[in-house]
């Protein structure tokens, strides 16, 4: 049964990344913008051009250009970089540890302090700090990601000077040095990816409790004279813990759309940076290597999340 | 033919316990209830109101364009919102920016509530095509959207159209979802049923049936999408992609960005970053309003 569950699963998991090879390799080859042109400048000679074409096979048909690229995506091959003579591969690989611990980070700091904030506006419900949260909840939700990093960025960074603006460690730095001056570094990008987060990981944690606390067995627990504290804690936010994990297999794709725009703004040198300067240099291989590999990112978390849901839930495995 | 479809109307709102009784209607007590908010009235204030400063652009400042000689002013008298590096007037900058951001977003929210309507409502009508549709919905609001933005918007080229297209191509599935879900209440209904018995064909039946029961949940997706594309597309210019002759206010902080501003003139970034939150604000805010004014509970 279990086996079966993560079964269909994985395979919703590859169909999900199949589809995103798919389309963004067909967007790529027919959308008016050629990436031939890209590579090819109009002033070449024709053997230059055509040796050029064959290089990056963009001389055989369509169909064969697509097997091919699946082909060799199986084989965790990319492409090569229009314009760092480098595997696509090589150029992301570098990269991705960044923006994994970047995301990653981000992520556990909003669950640790949006889920105790749920909690709070759902026990006080129609109290202030209810009220405060849910405004800042609900203004949170509507924070444009750069807005935020510039914010935090002028204000922590520039006036006050308590964190670097730019970058992700500083170079000279070795041993316990170093790892002090990346969490240095790292304080301000993840801070703007938790404050954009945070809204609706606390807005769904106070609904969702609100709703646990309804239920007849928290009734009955209050009726046995379980502490309250207790009732909420052990009992109720246990159940409501599950609808808030499904959120973060939802928010990661919106995780890595502000990272992109975070790693932007503090020139933090992970996938996104490298999508932000792959567009000023019209880098296509590049673009797409890099929606591949977030979209493998977002299918892989999501597996996880779903089979954690399913050890957590009994009733999902066998639904 | 008026009359036959007037009751199953009001049958629909009913037997999907939207609303209660059929007088006054659904939408007048909607009206009733949304007016007795102060929030959401002053949210649709606000947002009338930055629709007639994008209308009303050229009346209020002159098209930012060439060199200044105040370059890098921090605001004043002259210049509400200070200039930038090169010396144009950001307030300037940020009223024209209003015209690029909403012409988007209102234009590619439509493009994406027409593709979302369609496809959701062929889903729950058409029982074949419900679960290939369910599965394309599900994949796409999967992927991560920003990157695939990116690199389309990339490709075809930045302008305006472009901006529209792609954000629109990409937002859809959101709407389709919440359609989705709605008409498939819709559907077993009685009276969908019964217009079948009368001989209606499918297009017929969901123009005049399905589609009425569907669209008062489509009137939060409207201002929903609409801020949700006006931050898309802020997000899209502000990492370069955005209309190159035509100012939005992602375009404002992505040139800051660029000439490295944002680091010491705060207001080249201050106030379109406001401009941005103010809208999508509102936008929220008028939609929780609504909802609540739709529910009638209390």
């Amino acid at each position: 049964m279990r086996l079966k569950f993560i079964g269909v699963r994985l395979l919703r998991g590859l169909l999900t990344l199949w589809f995103a090879v798919t389309v963004t390799f067909f967007l790529v080859r027919l959308l008016p913008g050629d990436p031939v042109l890209a590579v090819a400048d109009p002033n070449m000679t024709e053997e230059l051009r055509a040796k050029l074409l064959a290089d990056f096979g963009l001389d055989q048909p369509l169909m064969v250009q697509y097997l091919d690229y699946l082909r060799q995506l199986v084989q965790g091959n990319l492409g090569m970089s229009f314009r760092q003579s480098l595997p696509v591969t090589e150029v992301l690989m570098e990269r991705l540890p960044w923006t994994l611990i970047l995301t990653m980070s981000a992520m556990v700091a909003t669950v640790v302090i949006g889920i105790p904030l749920g909690v709070l506006a759902a026990t006080k419900a129609r109290g202030w700090a209810d009220r405060l949260i849910q405004i800042g909840g609900i203004t949170a939700q509507s924070l444009f990601v750069p807005s935020v990093g510039i914010f935090l960025l002028y204000t922590l960074g520039v006036l006050l000077g308590w964190f670097p603006i730019g970058g992700a460690i500083d170079p000279d730095a070795t041993g316990f040095a170093a790892t002090l001056s990346m969490l240095h570094h790292l304080v301000l990008p993840c801070l703007s990816l938790v404050l954009i987060q945070l809204g609706s990981y606390v807005l769904t944690m106070r609904s969702t409790l609100m709703e646990a606390l309804g239920d007849d067995y928290v009734a009955l627990a209050k009726a046995k004279g379980v502490r309250p504290s207790a009732v909420v804690w052990k009992h109720a936010v246990r159940n409501a813990l599950l609808p808030t994990t499904t959120i973060a297999g939802i928010q990661l794709g919106m995780l890595f759309g502000g990272a992109v725009l975070t790693e932007t703004i503090y020139a933090y040198p992970g996938i996104g940076r490298a999508i932000y300067e792959a567009v000023g240099q019209m880098d296509f291989p590049v673009l797409q290597g890099a929606f591949v590999l977030l979209a493998a990112a977002v299918v892989a978390a999501n597996l996880l999340t779903d089979i954690a849901y399913g050890f957590l839930d009994p009733r999902v495995r066998t639904a | 033919m008026t009359d036959t479809t007037a009751t199953p109307k009001t049958a629909t709102l009913s037997g999907s316990g939207l609303s209660a009784e059929p007088d006054p209607t659904p939408a007048r007590r909607t009206w009733q209830a949304f007016r007795r908010n102060p929030l959401g009235v002053g949210s649709a204030i606000v947002l009338v109101l930055l629709g007639v400063v994008a209308l009303c652009a050229p009346l209020i400042a002159p098209f930012p364009e060439g060199y200044g000689t105040d370059t890098s002013q921090p605001p004043s008298a002259a210049h509400w919102f200070g200039t930038d590096d090169v010396g144009q007037d950001v307030f300037a900058q940020v009223i024209w920016g209003t015209r690029v951001s909403i012409t988007v977003g209102v234009s590619a929210s439509a493009l994406a509530i027409v593709i979302g309507l369609l496809v959701g409502v062929t889903a729950a009508y058409f029982k074949r095509l419900d679960a290939p549709l369910g599965v394309l919905i599900d994949l796409c609001l999967s992927l991560p959207v920003l990157p695939l933005m990116i690199l389309v918007a990339a490709l075809a080229g930045p302008s305006v159209r472009t901006l529209v297209i792609v954000i629109a191509l990409f937002s859809w599935p959101e709407v389709a979802r919440v359609v989705r879900s709605q008409a498939l209440a819709i559907v077993p209904l009685p009276y969908i049923a019964a217009a079948r018995v009368v001989g209606g064909s499918p297009l017929w039946i969901i123009r005049k049936h399905l589609l009425p029961g569907v669209v008062p949940v489509v009137g939060v997706s409207v201002v929903l999408t609409t801020s949700r594309a006006v931050l898309s597309e802020a997000g899209l210019a502000f990492l370069g992609l955005g209309d190159p002759n035509s100012w939005s206010w992602g375009t404002i902080l992505h040139k800051a960005q660029l000439s490295g501003s944002l680091a010491t003139a705060w207001w080249t970034t201050l106030f379109p970053s406001l401009a941005i939150l103010v809208l999508v604000v509102a936008a929220t805010l008028l939609s929780v309003a609504y909802n609540d004014a739709r529910n009638h509970r209390r």
